[in-house]
């Protein structure tokens, strides 16, 4: 008997997937980025029903509300005709392609495999609910994982760096000029 | 949704309350808005049609339902329609998420033959324990619907305007978010009732283990606490809203009307409603945060309701219900006072230049906001250590 929270994940999980799919046959990056905010905001959805609420309101901020419009802005503002077609012709360019998609697909296959305990496991009985599971979260975040948590913070810094770094070498879009 | 029908009814009725709440708050917004800048600007204003001008939104009402409705030939049409619906549906939810007023307890009653009861009706669309979080990631969706209108109605004036939007968005949620983290670290809970209860009665705090009282009539506001964070948040509301002095999505004199320079008619209005939820919505939380919410200085909740219960022969449903109203009207004398606030600074501010935006954005609020938090932790810790 399927009860109403079953029927609420199999609607997020179908926006989801037909989201997903969209973004990549897509035709123009304009209308796959808005598909991707879609998938997100369905995603957040489901933490919702799982009720993780700090995890819903963070997807949305960071990620449907940030990451996503600034994806947008920048495919506006660029004419990627030129790219579009060097990327979807050529033999390299696909068997590129696949050894990504290779790669993410064992990625995927390996996290499962090694999380299978944790992910197949039966839900503990008494969740905590809203406060006291983002208190719980950020507990065990600044705790039991202080050092991927600040091994990721140093990541992404020196992303920021080389991202600000390649835009001011010649020929980068702030590229000083002489 | 509820346990019975009549929680479920009374639930339902008032989503939609909220929701016609924030609609018709926009009518009267703008007769404020045409009036007010009339009066700083030495001219009348809309004073015709009705007293004081005020049956001039039923005017306006009636022209924007009646407009044409038409297309712009190179539109995409999906986009173009859906982006006004975009822009209002993020102030909406976040609106019926904000308290509105202290719950009102409804005592067991009779009814068609049948025992209903004992309810606890919150003032608001719906509790989301982690409140804060809720409203900033929905409003942050915002920036989706000015956009979609910017790309969807093909014209250059519109694209330039949905990309200053975006930009702008993107810069003054950091400042946005970081500047509530202060608050947020001061009363450790993100739920809105915890907050406004902690900010009930007069000012007090622990300083070095010792107790400070301050005089009854001073409330216990936040903003007694954090008032580089409030000023932070109110600006990055601004930004957030896209009011003067940082309305560069619409500056009127480059870009004509900027993301809704091809919409007409009702599509518009609902820019128009969108753009005041989002300023309905950032009054009721520099109400909530800095303000004391619902709150009256000088007379905490639990005290109001006593005095309405000594003073009136109503039932407990009904003295809660009073209780309500009156705590209600509190907080809707601090929303008019933000609003106007809103309002009157749009119209004495000139418009930034856009780097001087970015700049204010970047390398003055970031890093206050970020200083803020840090300060506010260490006196935390100082003040609560013994």
């Amino acid at each position: 008997m399927l009860e109403l929270a079953d029927y609420t994940f199999y609607f997020l999980a179908l926006v989801t997937l037909v989201g997903g799919i969209a973004v990549i046959t897509a035709q123009n990056p304009i209308y796959s980025a808005l598909w991707l905010a879609l998938t997100m905001v369905s995603v957040a959805g489901v933490f919702v029903s799982l009720d993780a609420w700090f995890v819903a309101g963070v997807q949305l901020i960071v990620y449907a509300g940030a990451v996503m419009v600034l994806f947008v802005m920048v495919i506006m503002l660029f004419d990627l005709r030129r790219e579009t077609n060097a990327f979807s012709r050529g033999m390299v360019s696909g068997f590129l392609k696949l050894a990504s998609a290779g790669i993410f697909l064992g990625l995927i296959g390996g996290s499962i495999y090694n999380s299978a305990e944790t992910v197949f496991a039966p839900p503990p009985a008494e969740l905590e609910k809203t406060a006291d599971a983002t208190k719980a979260l950020a507990n065990t975040l600044f705790t039991k994982y202080i050092f991927s948590f600040e091994v990721i913070g140093v990541l992404l810094l020196v992303i920021a760096i080389g991202a600000v770094t390649l835009s001011r070498v010649q020929g980068g879009t702030h590229a000083k000029h002489d | 949704m509820g346990v019975d029908a009549f929680e479920i009814v009374i639930n339902v009725v008032k989503l939609l309350v909220i929701f016609l709440m924030m609609i018709q708050a926009v009518p009267i917004l703008v007769w404020v808005e045409r009036r007010g800048s009339a009066f700083i600007q030495n001219r009348f204003g809309p004073n015709r049609v009705g007293p004081l001008g005020l049956l001039q939104l039923l005017a306006d009402a009636v022209k924007f339902l009646f407009k044409e409705e038409f297309l712009p030939r190179k539109a995409v049409r999906f986009l173009y329609y859906a982006a006004p619906v975009m822009a209002l549906v993020p102030g909406a939810l976040a609106l019926a998420a904000i308290p509105l007023g202290p719950p009102i307890e409804v005592s067991a009653f009779e009814l068609f033959g049948q025992r209903w009861g004992p309810y606890v009706f919150k003032l608001q669309g719906y509790d989301i324990g982690v409140g804060i979080v809720f409203i900033l990631g929905v409003s942050s969706l915002g920036a989706y619907g000015l956009l979609m209108a910017g790309w969807g109605s093909a014209s250059k004036y519109s694209l330039l305007g949905a990309l200053r939007a975006s930009a702008q968005m993107i810069s003054y949620e950091l400042a946005l978010g970081l500047s509530l983290v202060g608050i947020l670290l001061v009363y450790g809970t993100f739920n809105f009732y915890e907050i406004i209860a902690q900010q009930q009665g007069p000012l007090s705090f622990s300083w070095f283990g010792r107790e400070v009282v301050g005089p009854w009539w001073l409330p216990n506001w936040g903003v007694f606490y954090n008032p580089v964070g409030m000023i932070l948040f109110a600006a990055s509301t601004f930004a957030e809203a896209n009011r003067l002095p940082f309305d560069l999505p619409e500056a009127e004199g480059e870009l004509v009307a900027g993301f809704h320079t091809e919409y007409g008619g009702f599509k518009m209005l609902m820019f128009y409603i969108g753009e005041y939820g989002h300023m309905i919505v950032a009054s009721s939380l520099l109400a909530i945060f800095y303000f004391g919410g619902y709150g009256i200085p000088g007379l905490p909740v639990e005290v109001l309701e006593a005095k309405i219960a000594a003073g009136t022969s109503l039932g407990p449903t009904g003295v809660s219900v009073l209780t309500s109203v009156v705590s209600h009207l509190a907080l809707l004398v601090k929303l008019g006072l933000f609003l106007w606030i809103f309002i009157w600074v749009r119209w004495t501010l000139p418009r930034f230049r856009y780097d001087q935006l970015m700049d204010l954005g970047w390398k003055s609020m970031l890093p206050w906001a970020l200083a803020n938090v840090v300060v506010t932790a260490v006196w935390l810790l100082l003040a609560n250590s013994k």
